[in-house]
């Protein structure tokens, strides 16, 4: 009895110390975006400031466009969630309830282009996009969502799999096409994969940091992402506006997470088990 | 009830849903594919009209690798980097979900700490780090100050600790000075490891998926804890374990944004930061060489595909599908 | 199930509204006064550097009718591949400003203009004798103007005059009193960590001033051979090795952190707390935007009533000892400069604008913003007016760079397709040559020419 009491204790430690480790570089990066310029050389480790500076937040808003990235950043989001969605859907309903020849072929080149690394298209990609007049427009990032992404359309392809197929079959007594099947059915029973999928979009296109580095060159078209490297090379000893700036990136995401927990977690167990 | 006969209008159907993805398909990786073959062979600065120079750029590749310079020593670093984070992101997960399988209470608490930092946007980690990691003034060298661990380089020395160079370190090294092993690309193993909750998550939904039963009948048998993970746990998570090797490793090798912020885009120092993903978009847009540039890439995924063909291979041996019920 | 569908729903449309309304916000940027052509501007200047940059181009902009000059701030270190993305993607800026070497490439491959096609002959003819010759070096490509240097980057040795008075020591004058004051001061790491300071470390990237001081060339142009393994620069790398013998190359690494001698990273001459006198360095090669760090630490001390250190800086010292061939007033000289994109759709509002910046016609606009930025004039005739002779008076440590500007021996990255891996490499042999001091720099040197060789002659073929 008394080991086992022993066991639970050092069980009970090890979690707290684990999750003190990981959550440690969080509240550094809050407490230090809380400290002035003076207090962090002078005392960089305390948790908690010996006074709340929160004129860093302010001032490194108006270092840069903060909010003109931000509404950049929320346009970004906003396209590419949709075109994601639309489209991954779509692919992966006619991959998975629609009964063709090419199919599982088709899905097998879905499932390679997944193992295909990012470096191979850059250039060519870029080169297209260019040519279609792109070049320094939002679109450049926004467009090839609208075409379908290997990792969503297998995410959500395993979901419509699990759509009973009675369920199909009494709406085409309902003399419903494979169209209106899709909107009536598949969509409305599908809420939570697709909640998934626009969430992981939505984070994805968030983070983004390759597109705008190779398409964007207006800094009024910048995304928050980006504009918040440009802002590292220009501040680079400002050390508290940098934590500022980073903390005000990070929130959202942060708040995002609370609020869709549970899609948050869902979305990667089901993606890690059914692989 | 007979499913819809009209084979040749389900063929229609199947064909326009798809055909987004196919468009994509065609004109986002077929093309970009067959252009980048094509580039590779050749010399081609995206302005003047490229120009066939045959295996000279995969030549030049061969050469660099050989004397560890330019494509050899971004390989060198990629493979240090993705050798060391895939396993030790794998080992990392499993330890910590297992841990926060436990029945304790506050679990949901650990869960969520742990899980935290993967949300974090990778600019902003990255920015964060730069400051913990600063050997002068950073947190992480303060901590390790209290169990007695000199302060470490980290992001300003190119030397890593598991490299050659070490070696001559260790053999000429005097009592008292200060031993520095730790260098950029550990600094980069460390980051990303802070990132691990993506695995531990799904590691966790595996294992509650393991049956109560079999941990029962191991107890039965008396085994101990560790013989449970060892004999239960790990074969039950093997295909989840194979599925994260995988996916880690195409996630290390595309490894761009973390290293582009960490040396503001130039690979410091000693270009030991340099990872093929970023010898690649500065061989490509700052040197202006696409031939060059294509043909790493082809490489980089002939590579890629070559490491996921053989843990494929292997996974026969390791991993356990357990029967659909 | 339903909270988070709400949750994500109510995230959606704040998406939407928001990012509708800031969208809206945002195309509210500065208009275009009526009749005048646009001149999209790009440089890379940020925090209070873009201020006067700011300033400049309203300057300009106030004087005009004609052009009306859009400055874009685009920090960081790839604006080279930004410009040639935005070339290739076929919306270019009209003007850039970089310092990077990447002139010989560009010009070579058409991603810029030769300024002739948009200058007059006689404003060419002018620029030849009016520039000064370090910053026609940086400008010029096979004897062609492809750029308009701007602003000199003259690097020089700065020191803590009073740690070195305390010490009985004098500034350097030559390379043997420069080694003498580290002996002195740090003999060995244990005593620079116990001290906190390092008397000078050399670093690695400086292996291009010091083998231009110890007499080297790089690259022999009219061979058209890279000479990274020729003697003075053997020696000048071994000279720099021997520190990391000294103090052991690891102990370099951790000090070499910021470093970074760049505006914006911290200047670590300068002590960092409040009651220290000296800060991580006695001495340490820098450019000369660091004279304004030492203004702004001195007024600060003396503000707040604490004691404060003087500085002093001097011109690169040069080896007297025999078999080499010194350089003195040498150094590696970089700069700012101007290139006007392929496809710029006013590139004579872009010409405009670079005569106002230099003050080819007025001096004395190009003085005004050279004392506001602590920036090199590029021009004798900039340096002389009175303006520029005030601020100089003020900031006496500045007029040893200006002097510097107009030596002969200051010279550049050889100005040569391919000068950006030729930078590079240059830097890493000799970081590589740092990292492993006992050993000889021959091999490592020679490594390195073989490759930019290489690289020289597949530029060259193309």
């Amino acid at each position: 009895m008394n080991q086992r009491g022993l066991k639970t204790i050092c069980l009970y430690l090890t979690a707290w110390f684990m999750a003190a480790l990981f959550s440690l570089p969080l509240l550094m990066m809050i407490s230090g975006s809380l400290k002035s310029a003076e207090q962090l050389t002078r005392d960089p480790y305390s948790l908690l400031p010996a006074e709340w500076n929160w004129s860093n937040f302010p001032e490194a808003l108006s270092s840069m466009p903060f909010f003109v990235y931000l509404s950049n950043t929320l346009l970004l989001c906003f396209g590419c969630v949709i075109g994601t969605t639309l489209s991954c859907a779509l692919a992966a309903y006619g991959l998975s309830r629609v009964s063709w020849p090419g199919r599982n072929w088709m899905f097998g080149l879905v499932i390679a282009t997944m193992l295909l690394p990012w470096h191979i298209t850059m250039i060519p990609r870029f080169v297209l996009l260019s040519e279609l007049g792109l070049y320094n427009s939002l679109w450049a990032i926004v467009l090839p969502t609208f075409l379908g992404e290997a990792f969503f359309i297998f995410l959500l392809r395993q979901f419509f799999m699990t759509i009973p197929e009675q369920l199909l079959d009494a709406g085409r007594i309902d003399g419903l096409s494979h169209w209106g099947l899709f909107w009536k059915i598949v969509i409305p029973l599908s809420k939570p994969a697709l909640a998934t999928v626009a969430l992981f979009q939505f984070v994805t296109t968030w983070n983004d940091f390759g597109g705008p580095l190779l398409y964007l060159n207006d800094p009024k078209k910048f995304p928050l992402a980006y504009g918040l490297e440009r802002f590292v090379s220009s501040y680079g000893d400002q050390t508290h506006l940098l934590l500022a700036a980073a903390t005000l990136f990070t929130i959202p995401m942060i708040i995002i997470f609370f609020l869709a927990q549970k899609t948050f977690i869902q979305g990667i167990s089901t993606t890690g088990i059914k692989g | 009830m007979p499913k819809n006969s009209n084979h040749h209008s389900e063929a229609r159907a199947g064909w326009l849903f798809s055909m987004p993805w196919i468009l994509g398909f065609l004109a986002l990786f077929v093309w970009p594919f067959t252009a980048s073959v094509w580039w590779s062979f050749c010399q081609y600065d995206l302005i003047n009209s490229p120009e066939w120079v045959g295996w000279e750029n995969y030549s030049r590749l061969t050469r660099e690798a050989r004397e560890q310079q330019g494509f050899g020593q971004a390989l060198t670093n990629t493979l240090y980097y993705s050798l060391l984070s895939v396993p030790l992101s794998v080992v990392m997960g499993i330890l910590l979900a297992v841990l926060l399988s436990a029945r304790l209470r506050g679990q949901a608490i650990y869960r969520t700490l742990i899980f935290l930092p993967s949300v974090i946007p990778v600019v902003a980690a990255s920015v964060l780090w730069l400051w913990l990691l600063d050997p002068q003034s950073g947190l992480v060298n303060y901590l390790l100050s209290w169990i007695g661990i000199p302060p470490q380089n980290w992001l300003n020395q190119a030397r890593s600790a598991f490299s050659l160079e070490t070696i001559g370190v260790l053999q000429n090294y005097t009592t008292g000075e200060p031993l520095k092993l730790l260098g950029s690309k550990d600094a980069l193993i460390l980051m990303t490891l802070w990132g691990v909750g993506n695995f531990v998550v799904i590691y966790l939904a595996a294992i509650s998926d393991i049956p109560k039963s079999l941990y029962e009948a191991a107890e039965i048998d008396g085994a101990s804890p560790g013989r449970k993970l060892l004999h239960v746990t790990l074969p039950m998570l093997s295909p989840v374990i194979f599925f994260n090797l995988v996916m880690g490793l195409i996630r290390s090798v595309q490894t761009f944004t973390s290293v582009y912020v960490l040396s503001e885009g130039t690979g410091a120092p000693g270009g030991s930061l340099r990872l093929i993903s970023l010898e690649l978009f500065l061989s490509a847009f700052s040197d202006l060489e696409m031939g060059y540039a294509s043909a790493m890439a082809l490489l980089l995924f002939i590579g890629l595909t070559l490491a996921t063909t053989i843990l494929f291979r292997t996974s026969r041996y390791w991993v356990h599908y357990r029967m659909a019920a | 199930m339903i909270r988070i569908r709400n949750g994500l729903l109510l995230i959606g449309f704040a998406c939407l509204i928001s990012g509708v309304l800031f969208g809206l916000f945002s195309k509210q940027h500065v208009t275009l006064p009526t009749g005048r052509q646009e001149v999209v501007f790009w440089h890379f200047w940020g925090g209070r550097d873009r201020s006067v940059v700011d300033h400049v181009v309203q300057q300009f902009n106030d004087s005009q009718n004609q052009f009306f000059v859009r400055a874009v701030a685009m920090p960081g270190n790839n604006l080279q591949a930004k410009l040639f993305l935005a070339v290739t993607g076929g919306d270019p800026p009209d003007l850039v400003n970089q310092d990077d070497p990447i002139l010989a490439d560009w010009a070579q491959r058409g991603v810029i203009q030769p300024i002739e096609t948009i200058a007059k002959s006689e404003e060419i003819a002018k620029l030849d004798r009016w520039m000064f010759q370090p910053a026609q070096r940086l400008s010029k490509v096979n004897n062609r103007y492809y750029a308009i240097c701007n602003g000199l980057d003259i690097r020089a040795l700065y020191y803590n005059k009073t740690l070195l008075e305390q010490e009985g020591l004098q500034p350097p004058r030559t390379l043997q009193d420069l080694d003498q004051i580290a002996a002195k001061l740090t003999p060995d790491a244990a005593t620079a960590r116990a001290m906190g300071l390092y008397a000078y470390l050399p670093d690695s990237r400086r292996l291009w001033a010091w083998g231009y001081v110890f007499g080297g060339q790089f690259y022999d142009a009219t061979k058209g051979l890279a000479q990274v393994d020729s003697g003075p620069i053997q020696q000048a790398t071994r000279w720099m090795a021997d520190y990391g013998l000294r103090y052991g190359p690891d102990n370099l690494a951790a000090f070499r952190q910021a470093d970074q001698s760049l505006p914006g990273k911290p200047f670590p001459l300068l002590p960092i707390q409040p009651e220290s006198m000296v800060g991580r360095y006695g001495l340490i090669m820098d450019g000369q935007w660091r004279t304004r760090d030492i203004v702004e630490f001195t007024s600060k001390r003396r503000e707040r009533g604490l004691p404060c250190p003087e500085f002093g800086v001097c011109p690169l010292p040069s080896p007297t000892v025999p078999m080499v061939q010194g350089r003195s007033q040498a150094g590696w000289v970089n700069g700012n400069f101007f290139v006007v994109p392929a496809g710029a759709n006013c590139p004579e509002g872009a010409w405009e604008f670079m005569q106002f910046w230099i003050g080819l016609n007025q001096p004395k606009w190009a003085a005004q913003t050279c004392a506001a930025g602590g920036w090199i004039p590029v021009s004798q005739q900039v340096v002389e007016t009175e303006t520029f002779q005030r601020f100089l008076i003020q900031n006496p440590l500045f007029a040893t760079f200006v002097e510097l500007a107009n030596s002969p021996n200051q010279f550049p990255t050889p100005v040569v397709p391919g000068a950006a891996m030729f930078k590079r490499t240059v830097e890493a042999a000799a970081y590589e040559a740092m990292s492993h001091p006992e050993e000889s720099v021959t091999p490592i040197l020679k490594q390195a020419n073989q490759r930019i060789q290489l690289r020289l002659e597949r530029a060259r073929s193309q």
